[in-house]
C-alpha cells in the first residue's frame, strides 16, 4: 500500500536514502538527509520523515528527541505503516515489548504483507512466549516466502512449541524431501536430529527409531544418534540392540555413569554379584575409567564391599588422590559402609606408623613399603571423614597430624577451615582459608573460597579485597563481579549484609542478581534468528524451554528469599528518616553520653567527607567510562540499551511499598519453585501482613501438601488459627462460609484449637529437635505460665540424636537473642550455658564467658 | 563422576564453575553462543550430586588466512580444585576433540595458555600431544604472554573408536578472556 502522504519524486528519493543510511548505520548522513526534507516548508511536518529522523536519533543515543520526533511523525500520519513500525522499533529498543507488539499490529493493519514487520513481530512473540500469536505470524510468513528455509523451519517450530507434533513433523518431512544433501552437511545433520526430537516427543518411539536408522548415515553427531537410539531401544525392549549401542558408547566415553547404568538395564543384570563381576571385566579393558572402579562400591555389601573398598582406598592413598573423600562421600548414606571405612582407615594409620604398610597382611606378604605420603593422605582422609560425621574434635586431631606431617599442603588448611565452619566458628574458619590462599595466590579457586568464608564471617570489605586480586584493574571489584554476573559472590554478600542489618545494601545485591536473570532472559532475543539460520534447533528449543523456568535456579531462590525477608522486616520495622532518629535519641542521653556521641558524629562527619570526595572521584571516572561506552555504541551503531535506575541502598530500604517489592520477588518462586515448602511459607508471611486470609490459607494448603510435619509450617498453622478465630467473628457471611468450607475439605487440622494442635504435634515428634523447639515457643506464646514447660522441652532437645548446630542456634536465639521465652532466672541461664557449650564448644557465642 | 556433553541448562553452572576457578570470565550470552552454535563441543564433569565440577567450553574457528582446514578452539577449561588429579581435564579435552573431528571435520585444535601455568602446559604437551606454535605477547588482560598451542587431530580421526586413555595432570585453563573482546567475539546476529 502506498504511503498515505506521498512525497514528490525528488523528496521521495531522499527519503529512500534515509532508509538506506539507517540500514547501513550511517546515522549522521541520515540526519543530514532528513534535514533536507524537513527544512522544506511544505514538508516540515511530514510524518514518515519525522519518524525516521527519530529512529536515527535513537541510534545516536538521543532518546528523548527520538521519542519526540517519532510520536510527532505518527500523529501526523496515523495511517502510515512506516510510522507505526518505527514506533514499534523504538519501543523494542527500550524493551517495552508489549507496546512494540501493539505498534507492529497497527503497522500491519495498513500493510498486512510486509515481511520485515511480520518478522519483527514474530521475534517479539516468541520472546514473550506468545506461542499462538507466533504460529499465526509464522504461517503468514510461510505463505509469503515459501522458498526460504527459515520460513519452513519457523512454521514447523511454531507447531512443535504448541505440542502439535503431527503438523510440525509433516512440515519438516515435506521440507526434508525437498532438500538435496551434500556430504558433511552439518546443517542437514542438525535438521534430522531436530526432526527426530519432534517425532520422539509425539510419543511414537518406533517411528523415531526407524527414522534414525534410516538417516544415521547423514547425521554427524554420532553421540546424539547413539544415545537416542540406545534410550529408545531400551524403552522398546530391544535389549540386544541396546546392549551393543551402549557398549559402543562406553568404548568412546568410559566415564559416563549413565551409559553403564543403561547397559546393565538392557542386560537385565540386577544382582550385586553379577554387576560387580561386570565392572571387574570392564576395568581390565578401561583401566583409566573412574566409573568402573567407583560404581561397584555402590552395590557391594558386607565382605565384598570391604574387599573392594580396601583396594580402592589403598590405591588412592598410595597415589595421593586428593578427591578420594568427595568421590566416595555418597557411600556415607550407608552406616555400615561408614563403619567399614572407619575401621580400615584407622588400621591403615596404625600400620603405616608401625611398619609402613597399610595392613599387617601387606607387610607379611612382602609388599614394598608405602610412600611416606600415604600416611599424610590417610590423615587427610580421616579428617574429612570425622568432619562429615560432625566429630569436630577428631577431625581437628587428624588434620593437625597431617599438617605436622606436611606443613605446606594447601588442601589441609582448606579442610581445617571447613571443619571450623561446620563446627560453627566462622572467624576461625576464614583464618585458615586465608592461610591456604596465601600459599598459592595464583589459584582463583582458593581465593574464591577464602572470600566466601570471609562473607560468612560478615567480613564484606575483606572479601571484596580478596576477590580484587583476580578482577580487572581500573574498576572496583564489586562492579567487575557484577558485570561478570558473579552470583555466588552477590548472594553471599546479600546474606552477610542481611545478618549485619545493613538492609539497603542487602537489597541492592538481591536486585543485582534479579537483574542478571532479566538480562539472561533478554539475551535470548538474538538467538531466535541465529539458531534457525545455524539449524541448531534442538539446542534452541532447549533454550526456549529453559528460559521460561530460568528463575528456578538456586541462585535466584537464595536472592529472592533474602530480599523477601528483608522487605518483610522493613514492613514490620520501617526505618525512620535518618535525621529524626537522631533527634529522638538526643533527649534520652546523659551529658557524658552526649559528649561521646558528639565526638562520634565529628569523626563520622570527617569520614563522610573523605568518602564523598572519593565518591565524586569515582563518579567522574564512571562518567568518563559511560561516555566512552556511548562512543563505542555509536561506533557499533547499537542503540544505547535502556539505562536502568541506579540501585541506591538508602532508597531501597526506604521504599514506600516493601510488601509490593517482596511480592515481585515472590512471584517467580510461586510459579517455578512451588515444590519448595519455603516458597509457601514466605507467601504466608507476606500475605499475613496484607491480611489476605484466603491467600494465606492457600499457601498453608500447599505447604501442608509438601510436608505436613514441618516445624516451620506448624508455627504458621498456629498463627493462622488465631487469626481465623478473629476473622470468623468479624467477617461477612460469605467469607465465613468460604473459609469454613475450605478448611473442612482441605485442611481439617485447622478446625482444632491451637493448644490442641500444638499438643498433637509434640506428641507425634518427641524425638525431633526442631519440633520441640517450635512447640516450646508456641507454649510460652500461649501463656506465660508455660515457661517452665517450654524450658524443659528445650533442655530435652539437647538429649536428642538429631539435635544439630542449626537447631542449637535456633534455641539460642529464642532464649537469649529474641527473648521469646521471657525473662530467665540465673540458674536456668547457667544450665543452658552449660548445655550449649558442652554440645558445641567451638561456637563463639556459646562460649561460657560470652553468654 | 560423570562426563557428558553439556546441555543449555548446564551453561549457567559452567559459568559459576568458571568464576570460581579462572581469572578469565564471560557473560552468560557468550556461553549461550557456544552452546547454541556448536552444541556438541562442550562437555561437563559432574559429581554424584550432579554438581558441575569441571567443564570444557569449545568452539570452531574459520580457517586461518591461507589455510583450508577448519579447526577447533578451546575457549576455556577448568576443574574445581578439590577434584583435581583425577584426570578430568584430559578426559574432557579428549571428548571435545573427538566431537570436533566428527561433527565439524576439524584438522586440529588450538588453545592459549598462560606462560606461567606450568601444570596446564604439562597436561597439554605431555598428555594431550599439543605443541607450542608461538608466543603471543601480552595476550591476557593483565599483560601476561600466552603460548599459542595446537594439537593435530588426524591421528585421533583415524582411531576415533579407541580414545586415548593415558593419565593426565592438573587443572588447566586456557582462554582468551575479555569483557570488551568477547562482545565482538560472541557476536551472533
Amino acid at each position: 500500500m502506498p504511503s498515505s502522504d506521498p512525497l514528490p519524486p525528488k523528496e521521495n528519493a531522499i527519503f529512500r536514502k534515509i532508509l538506506k543510511c539507517y540500514e547501513m548505520k550511517q546515522y549522521k548522513n541520515g540526519l543530514k538527509l532528513s534535514k533536507q526534507i524537513l527544512t522544506n516548508p511544505k514538508y516540515t511536518e511530514h510524518g514518515e520523515t519525522l519518524a525516521m529522523k527519530g529512529l536515527t536519533l535513537n541510534c545516536l543515543g538521543r532518546k528523548e528527541e527520538a521519542y519526540d520526533h517519532v510520536r510527532r511523525g505518527l500523529r501526523n500520519d496515523l495511517r502510515s505503516h512506516v510510522c507505526w513500525h518505527v514506533y514499534g522499533l523504538l519501543q523494542r529498543s527500550d524493551k517495552k515489548y508489549d507496546e512494540a507488539i501493539k505498534c507492529y499490529r497497527n503497522a500491519l493493519k495498513w500493510e498486512k504483507d510486509n515481511i520485515q514487520i511480520l518478522r519483527d513481530l514474530s521475534l517479539l512473540q516468541i520472546q514473550m512466549g506468545d506461542l499462538e500469536g507466533y504460529r499465526e505470524t509464522r504461517h503468514q510468513l510461510f505463505k509469503l516466502r515459501p522458498s526460504q528455509h527459515a520460513s519452513w523451519i519457523g512454521f514447523a517450530m511454531s507447531y512443535h512449541l504448541l505440542n502439535d507434533f503431527e503438523m510440525a513433523n509433516s512440515i519438516l518431512e515435506t521440507f526434508r524431501t525437498s532438500q538435496s544433501v551434500e556430504s558433511f552437511d552439518y546443517k542437514h545433520s542438525e535438521f534430522l536430529l531436530y526432526q527426530n526430537q519432534v517425532i520422539q516427543e509425539s510419543g511414537d518411539l518406533d517411528k523415531a527409531f526407524k527414522h534414525l536408522e534410516e538417516h544415521q548415515g547423514q547425521i554427524l553427531d554420532k553421540i546424539a544418534v547413539k544415545e537416542t537410539m540406545g534410550k529408545i531401544s531400551l524403552k522398546l525392549k530391544y535389549f540386544d540392540k541396546t546392549v551393543s549401542i551402549f557398549m559402543d558408547l562406553i568404548r568412546r566415553n568410559p566415564d559416563n555413569s549413565e551409559y553403564f547404568k543403561l547397559y546393565l538395564e538392557a542386560r537385565q543384570i540386577t544382582d550385586a554379584e553379577s554387576i560387580i563381576n561386570f565392572y571387574n571385566e570392564m576395568s581390565k579393558e578401561y583401566p583409566s575409567s573412574l566409573c568402573v572402579k567407583r560404581l561397584p562400591l555402590d552395590v557391594a555389601t558386607g565382605n565384598v564391599f570391604e574387599e573392594l573398598i580396601t583396594e580402592y582406598l589403598k590405591r588412592n592413598l598410595r597415589k595421593g588422590v586428593p578427591p578420594l573423600f568427595v568421590n566416595i562421600r555418597s557411600l556415607y548414606r550407608d552406616s555400615q559402609k561408614v563403619a567399614t571405612i572407619e575401621k580400615l582407615t584407622l588400621e591403615f594409620v596404625a600400620n603405616l606408623n608401625s611398619t609402613g604398610h597399610f595392613t599387617k597382611d601387606d607387610s607379611s606378604n612382602g609388599i614394598p613399603q608405602e610412600p611416606a605420603s600415604a600416611l599424610l593422605w590417610t590423615y587427610y582422609y580421616l579428617a574429612q571423614h570425622y568432619d562429615y560425621l560432625k566429630n569436630t574434635v577428631k577431625a581437628l586431631e587428624y588434620v593437625n597430624l597431617a599438617i605436622e606431617h606436611t606443613p605446606t599442603l594447601i588442601e589441609l588448611f582448606v579442610i581445617k577451615g571447613k571443619i571450623y565452619k561446620h563446627a560453627g566458628d566462622v572467624e576461625e574458619a576464614y583464618k585458615w582459608l586465608d592461610e591456604a590462599q596465601s600459599l598459592d595466590t595464583a589459584d582463583r579457586y582458593i581465593n574464591s573460597k577464602c572470600a566466601k568464608y570471609m562473607l560468612r564471617a560478615n567480613k564484606i570489605k575483606e572479601a571484596e579485597e580478596m576477590c580484587a586480586k583476580f578482577t580487572r584493574d581500573g574498576v572496583s571489584a564489586m562492579e567487575n563481579l557484577n558485570e561478570m554476573q558473579c552470583m555466588w559472590f552477590q548472594t553471599e554478600s546479600a546474606m552477610a549484609y542481611q545478618r549485619m542489618n545493613q538492609l539497603g545494601e542487602a537489597l541492592k545485591k538481591c536486585h543485582e542478581i534479579e537483574r542478571h536473570f532479566s538480562e539472561i532472559i533478554e539475551d535470548q532475543f538474538d538467538f531466535h534468528t541465529y539458531c534457525v539460520r545455524k539449524m541448531t534447533l534442538r539446542s534452541y528449543v532447549d533454550l526456549l524451554r529453559l528460559e521460561t523456568r530460568l528463575r528456578d535456579h538456586p541462585f535466584y531462590f537464595k536472592a529472592a528469599k533474602c530480599a523477601i525477608e528483608v522487605y518483610i522486616k522493613l514492613f514490620d520495622e520501617p526505618l525512620k528518616e535518618s535525621s529524626t532518629a537522631e533527634e529522638a535519641n538526643l533527649e534520652n542521653l546523659s551529658p557524658a553520653e552526649l559528649k561521646k556521641m558528639r565526638n562520634k558524629q565529628r569523626k563520622a562527619k570527617k569520614k563522610a567527607e573523605v568518602e564523598s570526595a572519593q565518591a565524586a572521584k569515582a563518579e567522574k571516572k564512571k562518567e568518563q567510562y559511560n561516555k566512552s561506552k556511548q562512543q563505542q555504541n555509536q561506533d557499533n551503531g547499537d542503540p544505547e540499551a535502556p539505562l536502568l535506575d541506579e540501585l541506591i541502598p538508602e532508597k531501597l530500604e526506604r521504599t514506600e511499598d516493601p510488601l509490593g517489592k517482596a511480592i515481585e520477588f515472590l512471584k517467580p518462586l510461586q510459579l517455578l519453585s512451588k515444590n519448595l515448602i519455603e516458597t509457601h511459607l514466605m507467601t504466608f508471611e507476606v500475605y499475613s501482613r496484607k491480611n489476605k486470609i484466603l491467600i494465606m490459607l492457600k499457601a498453608l494448603k500447599k505447604a501442608y501438601a509438601i510436608d505436613p510435619e514441618s516445624a516451620a509450617l506448624h508455627k504458621c498453622l498456629i498463627k493462622f488459627t488465631k487469626l481465623l478465630e478473629q476473622t470468623l467473628k468479624d467477617a461477612d457471611e460469605i467469607m465465613k462460609q468460604v473459609l469454613l468450607h475450605e478448611i473442612t475439605n482441605e485442611l481439617p487440622i485447622l478446625q482444632k484449637k491451637p493448644v490442641e494442635i500444638n499438643e498433637d504435634f509434640l506428641s507425634r515428634h518427641k524425638h525431633r529437635a526442631d519440633a520441640l523447639i517450635a512447640a516450646a515457643e508456641i507454649y510460652y506464646d500461649q501463656s506465660d505460665d508455660n515457661q517452665s514447660k517450654a524450658i524443659d522441652l528445650l533442655k530435652s532437645a539437647f538429649k536428642l540424636g538429631d539435635m544439630s548446630l542449626e537447631h542449637a542456634l535456633l534455641a539460642y536465639n529464642l532464649l537469649f537473642v529474641e527473648g521469646k521465652l521471657g525473662e530467665l532466672n540465673q540458674e536456668v541461664k547457667l544450665e543452658f550455658k552449660k548445655l550449649f557449650n558442652d554440645k558445641y564448644p567451638f561456637v563463639p557465642c556459646f562460649k561460657l564467658e560470652s553468654l | 563422576m560423570n562426563i557428558r556433553c553439556a546441555k543449555p541448562q548446564d551453561l549457567m553452572n559452567m559459568q559459576h564453575c568458571n568464576l570460581l576457578c579462572l581469572p578469565e570470565n564471560y557473560q552468560m550470552k557468550y556461553y549461550f553462543y557456544h552452546g547454541l552454535t556448536w552444541p556438541q563441543l562442550s562437555f561437563v564433569a559432574e559429581d554424584d550430586k550432579g554438581n558441575i565440577v569441571g567443564y570444557v567450553l569449545a568452539k570452531m574457528e574459520e580457517p586461518e588466512p591461507g589455510e583450508e582446514s577448519k579447526h577447533g578452539h578451546i575457549t576455556s577449561l577448568a576443574v574445581k580444585r578439590p577434584f583435581r588429579r583425577l584426570g578430568l581435564a584430559q578426559k574432557l579435552m579428549n571428548q571435545a576433540s573427538m566431537a570436533m573431528v566428527e561433527c565439524f571435520d576439524a584438522q586440529y585444535v588450538s588453545l592459549h595458555v598462560r606462560k606461567s601455568n606450568r601444570a596446564a602446559l604439562n597436561l597439554y604437551t605431555n598428555s594431550l600431544g599439543f605443541k607450542i606454535l608461538e608466543i603471543e605477547p601480552k595476550y591476557y588482560a593483565d599483560g601476561e604472554d600466552a603460548y599459542s598451542m595446537r594439537r593435530d587431530l588426524s591421528e585421533l580421526a583415524k582411531k576415533l573408536n579407541k580414545p586415548d586413555n593415558s593419565t593426565c595432570a592438573e587443572v588447566v585453563e586456557s582462554s582468551r578472556a575479555h569483557h570488551a573482546h568477547h562482545k565482538s567475539d560472541g557476536h551472533c546476529c
